[in-house]
């Protein structure tokens, strides 16, 4: 069932689908699957395609009309989409299997910081860049002692003239092998409150004194990466928001961003779930009574999660300040996959227990997803915090005793 | 569809709520849980007279005001928050959809006004003594007389059975499962309470021993349209458990907000958080599940059989481990007569085994997306 948002809406719509037709490579959206994605962090299915020329031609259109970053404020190079026209963007790309590119940590978490607390000078110099991909960011947040309690981060940055050094390890780095340049959360002042005493730095990342090393998963695969610094260095023009201000430019999240992927973040689970239906056919198991409950089970839970994006949508099309249900679809999704993953095992039996022949840790797409779905509710806040954060802003359940309150971020 | 309530309907929700609260606060729930008949008929006559509630779904030409199943469902939602007592489910839910799924306009002229002005009270019998929600089941026979039809047989679990002026009979015929319509005062019918262990809906078991009845509909054809009017019950009663669901949740959390242990309040401990964030999780996911099968059933959708069957399960199971978990939260306090908790707890017990278990359903479901 469509649902209905509105005039504006459909003819937002209409232009898109219109823009696309006459704008997208004749060959692009045969190439490859462009929608597929892996369960978590996964493989990328799509590393040669978008070396392709047809790629290429398609980032440029996309460049040309301002639809990379598409969310950003005009002022900042983007086309200032609101979340239900950005919902419809990404709708409408995968309708016609091209790829909606983005810009990840650049384009979700610098650019949104920059644009709250950069100068008119940083946003003018690091925004372009972000959008054409000139610079490409890696998070560096989490350390090897600090993961869920950033505020205690104990990387170092030193004061040296126009120039801030930098000393220590960050780790859990997804995409650090595509990365040229970090944004770092480093502590600047060790004698101020934890939360005061750190800043938020954009750290270029090759050639500077930066030691990156892969770091091998569960999975057999490598994804992410852990960093040793040893004296890197970035002008004092990369840090944002000033000296000692970083917790509160780190806490900045995408407030434009959200809603974008609401109506189609379940597809990827739709389409996972119906892998799952193929293969317990072909294992001559759908017509188990027990199978065919976990099954709906997991239906249930993929449509619920189009259910509560095409709800949140509605809201926002609406103007109305989405409810609770924003705050819990990062527990929904993760929880969810960790236990699709455990019925996929399942469902294998035996045939669960053996690996595919090859160098190295080889596993097969099940015993991938089995593996990689632990990862969903550790990451990016782990569904522990996701609780407490839920309890005590959509609930308004109080703080732990004997913690002072810590500085809300400015937006969820 | 459209997700999204009008002002006009969150102005219902808001004259519900206020009426509710106003003439059936839990204190009175407790007080029908005693009685002869298991409702106030005062409360009853105001729901008609003053709102009008009854007939809100019903068609105009039948006598009823016309709107949408979505506003019929923003009522339910707010029973079942408050627990309230009466036959609206059986009456305007169950037996005013029978009728109209069954498609006789003469039916529908005769028997649709007095459900719809809340002057008849009405109900389904479809269960039987094996307990079985599936239609293919039921085995009460209907043969044909003179003039009409003569049922024999037993019917169990009929929601407020004992009350009902009105009851709409799936039986067998040789054409196959078919609907009429008995009286409650017809020859041949005995009717008996039974001792609910949710004492706020009321059951009773019914003999018809050659009761005489009125066939609604086409002979041989409530196959198909009982199993409509149960795809719409299903959404209905997801919308009265979200109701409940979000009432216990409320409850936990304003006690954890206050209770006070070890120098603080609990609801600041991670036991608790957690408890109620998942709480919050599944109410909001019942949520989105109910307000997208309410549009469904509004809009006439074709995935309105799959949506059914995936609500119910899912609302059943939220609404159950809200109540449930509500009890733990309150400790000791939670588990005695006097708490409200257990009024909760049982009602969600009572909604997820009726009409069908989330097994059950999930059963269902794994069919009609053809698994």
């Amino acid at each position: 069932m469509e649902i209905d948002l509105g005039p504006e809406a459909a003819a937002f719509r209409t232009e898109i689908r219109g823009w696309i037709a006459a704008h997208a490579p004749a060959e692009l959206a045969a190439m490859t699957d462009w929608n597929a994605a892996a369960m978590t962090g996964g493989h990328s299915v799509n590393a040669e395609p978008e070396q392709s020329p047809e790629y290429a031609a398609w980032e440029q259109e996309l460049l040309d009309a301002r639809l990379i970053c598409a969310s950003w404020p005009e002022q900042y190079g983007g086309r200032g989409l609101g979340p239900v026209e950005n919902a419809i963007l990404t709708e409408e790309f995968h309708r016609a299997g091209v790829p909606r590119i983005r810009r990840g940590f650049g384009e979700g978490m610098v650019g949104p910081s920059l644009m709250a607390h950069g100068t008119a000078e940083q946003q003018e110099h690091f925004l372009r860049r972000i959008i054409t991909a000139e610079d490409v960011y890696c998070q560096g947040f989490s350390e090897p002692d600090h993961g869920s309690d950033l505020g205690s981060v104990e990387t170092r940055g030193v004061v040296d003239g126009d120039e801030i050094v930098i000393t220590g390890q960050k780790v859990w780095t997804s995409g650090f092998y595509r990365a040229n340049m970090m944004f770092v959360l480093c502590r600047t002042d060790t004698a101020a409150p934890k939360h005061r005493g750190l800043s938020y730095v954009l750290v270029p990342f090759l050639d500077n004194n930066i030691e990156a090393r892969p770091l091998k998963q569960m999975t057999g695969a490598a994804q992410f990466g852990q960093e040793f610094f040893d004296g890197a260095r970035a002008p004092m023009f990369n840090v944002v928001g000033g000296l000692n201000n970083g917790w509160k430019v780190a806490m900045t999240t995408l407030g434009f961003e959200r809603g974008g992927s609401a109506t189609t973040q379940h597809l990827r689970f739709e389409r996972e779930f119906w892998d799952l239906v193929d293969l317990a056919r072909k294992l001559g198991r759908e017509r188990d009574p027990l199978i065919r409950q976990q099954l709906a089970w997991a239906y249930t839970h993929v449509q619920i999660m189009r259910f509560s994006g095409l709800r949140l949508l509605s809201q926002l099309a609406e103007g109305r300040d989405p409810g609770p249900e924003a705050s819990t679809s990062k527990l929904f999704w993760s929880e969810y996959e960790k236990r699709l993953g455990e019925i996929a095992i399942d469902l294998l039996g035996a045939e669960g227990l053996v690996r595919p022949e090859g160098e190295g840790y080889q596993v097969s797409h099940w015993q991938d997803v089995f593996l990689a779905s632990r990862a969903g509710t550790i990451y990016s806040g782990t569904s522990e915090i996701q609780r407490n954060i839920i309890a005590e802003r959509a609930l308004g359940l109080p703080r732990e005793g004997g913690h002072k309150p810590a500085p809300k971020p400015a937006t969820r | 569809m459209e997700l999204v309530f009008s002002p006009e309907q969150e102005e219902l929700r808001r004259s519900v709520r206020r009426f509710i609260e106003a003439r059936s606060p839990l204190s009175a729930v407790r007080e029908q849980m005693e009685s002869e008949t298991g409702y106030d008929a005062s409360v009853w006559r105001q729901l008609a007279d003053q709102m009008g509630l009854q007939s809100i779904a019903i068609p105009e030409e039948y006598g009823g005001a016309g709107s949408s199943f979505v506003d019929l469902a923003i009522v339910l939602e707010e029973l079942g928050r408050g627990l309230v007592p009466s036959p609206f489910f059986g009456s305007v839910v169950l037996a005013a959809y029978a009728l109209l799924d069954a498609g006789d306009d003469a039916a529908c002229r005769d028997l649709l006004p007095g459900i719809a002005d809340g002057s008849r009270l009405a109900t389904l019998a479809f269960t039987e003594d094996s307990g079985s929600w599936d239609l293919g089941d039921i085995t009460l026979s209907a043969v044909p007389e003179r003039d009409g039809w003569s049922l024999t047989g037993a019917k169990s679990y009929v929601v407020d059975g004992h009350v009902a002026d009105l009851i709409l009979v799936a039986a067998r015929t040789s054409a196959g499962l078919s609907l009429f319509a008995v009286e409650a005062d017809a020859s041949g019918l005995t009717r008996t309470e039974l001792p609910t262990l949710d004492q706020t809906r009321r059951l009773a078991r019914l003999v018809l021993d050659g009761t005489p009845a009125r066939l609604i509909g086409t002979d041989g054809a409530a196959e198909t349209s009982l199993a409509r009017t149960l795809d719409k019950a299903a959404i209905a009663l997801a919308a009265e458990q979200l109701g409940g669901a979000q009432a216990a949740l409320d409850m936990a959390v304003d006690y954890a907000k206050v209770r006070q242990q070890f120098d603080q309040p609990i609801g600041s401990f991670q036991a608790i958080k957690h408890k109620a964030s998942e709480m919050l999780l599944r109410v909001e996911s019942a949520r989105s599940a109910t307000y997208y099968g309410m549009w469904a059933v509004a809009d006439d959708g074709e995935d309105v059989p799959i949506v059914a069957s995936l609500v119910k399960a899912y609302c059943s199971e939220a609404y159950f481990h809200a109540a449930a978990e509500n009890i733990q939260i309150h400790g000791g306090i939670g588990f005695t007569w006097e708490h409200d908790a257990h009024l909760y707890f049982k009602r969600a017990k009572s909604a997820q085994l009726f009409l069908g278990d989330g097994d059950f359903h999930r059963e269902n479901l794994a069919e009609r997306v053809g698994i």
